[in-house]
């Protein structure tokens, strides 16, 4: 096994493992389907927390009191979405690592990971002079980016399906 | 006419055959019913959370049921219309399986508890009643049902 590869070694070698095969032969629609509930959640309950954000939706509760209170299911979707997501990408590991589909909705997914981080640890600091009000334009651009993101997540994440 | 005789003529209307030659709208049209889909758990989501008591409590059940109710409607319309759209293109995967059939069961189940849940909102119980709560819980765990549902019609063409 040399550097170049030791990826898709690793990934032959995990889709030939025995959880990778009884994935593949049998579990892959009901690990897909606890998938799409899971990423239903997220996606759905982040689109609550941004249409806030960006001032169209929950306006007369403060910013803070809809993300606490959202949040909370949108993390433990996720975590379900990250196992179920995982177990099936080891069922077919080669296809999806070389699935131009799949790294789009990696990426995208890192870069909403990354706007949700700048806006927590940079816009967030100053929320308690707009937590009832209407957000600066930062914030409110930060869940329109947020919006198209998680959409284009959805839409790739179909898109594997077509392609893979 | 039989279901197979209305498939084969709804596969082979104009729209059928438009969705079919171009390249991707099955797709597109699909991603469009999993963001109407993922919208519309979330709100039903919160909605069934604050029949419970919990979730965004601090406003009542009435006014929090006032805006979650139009944008659940409209998305339960965008989704039959971008579902029908599907079926016309593909009417093999859906008339003739017994999946398709449970989840459209589902769908007019959680339509009616859509319905009541309303007409429960309207009338603002103070507190929460059982009956309430595990109408709440069961409406959550048939929108599961339509997606699981919806997500094994591929596997059982």
């Amino acid at each position: 096994m040399t550097a170049s590869t030791l990826i898709p070694d690793t990934l032959q070698w995990l889709q030939g493992t025995r959880l990778a095969v009884s994935i593949s032969e049998y579990w892959f629609p009901f690990i897909e389907s606890l998938h799409v509930i899971t990423m239903a959640i997220v996606a759905g309950t982040i689109f609550i927390v941004d249409t806030r954000l960006i001032g169209l939706t929950s306006t007369q509760l403060p910013f803070s009191y809809v993300s606490e209170r959202l949040l909370p299911w949108t993390w433990g979707a996720f975590a379900c979405s990250v196992v179920t997501g995982t177990l099936m990408f080891i069922g077919n590991a080669t296809g999806y690592y070389g699935n131009t589909a799949f790294r789009v909705k990696m990426v995208l997914l890192l870069c909403a990971g990354l706007n949700m981080l700048f806006f927590q640890y940079v816009t967030f600091r100053g929320v308690s002079s707009w937590d009832s009000g209407r957000p600066p334009a930062k914030a409110r651009l930060a869940g329109a980016i947020s919006v198209g993101l998680w959409c284009g997540v959805i839409g790739f994440g179909r898109w594997i399906g077509f392609t893979a | 006419m039989s279901l197979r005789a209305f498939g084969n003529w709804l596969e082979s209307t104009s729209l059928s055959h438009l969705i079919q030659t171009t390249h991707g709208a099955i797709a597109d049209i699909q991603v469009v019913h999993i963001i109407c889909l993922a919208t519309l758990v979330a709100l039903a989501l919160i909605f069934s959370l604050r029949i419970a008591g919990r979730g965004l409590a601090v406003e009542s059940l009435a006014s929090l049921a006032g805006r979650f109710l139009p944008a659940m409607w409209t998305c339960i319309a965008l989704l039959l219309l971008t579902g029908s759209l599907l079926i016309i293109a593909e009417p093999g995967r859906a008339i003739a399986n017994k999946v398709f059939y449970i989840k459209m069961a589902l769908v007019a189940v959680a339509v009616v508890i859509t319905l009541w849940l309303a007409a429960v909102a309207r009338r603002e119980p103070e507190r929460p009643r059982t009956i309430h709560v595990v109408a709440a819980g069961l409406y959550m765990l048939i929108w599961a049902g339509i997606i699981v549902a919806g997500r094994l019609i591929a596997y059982s063409v």
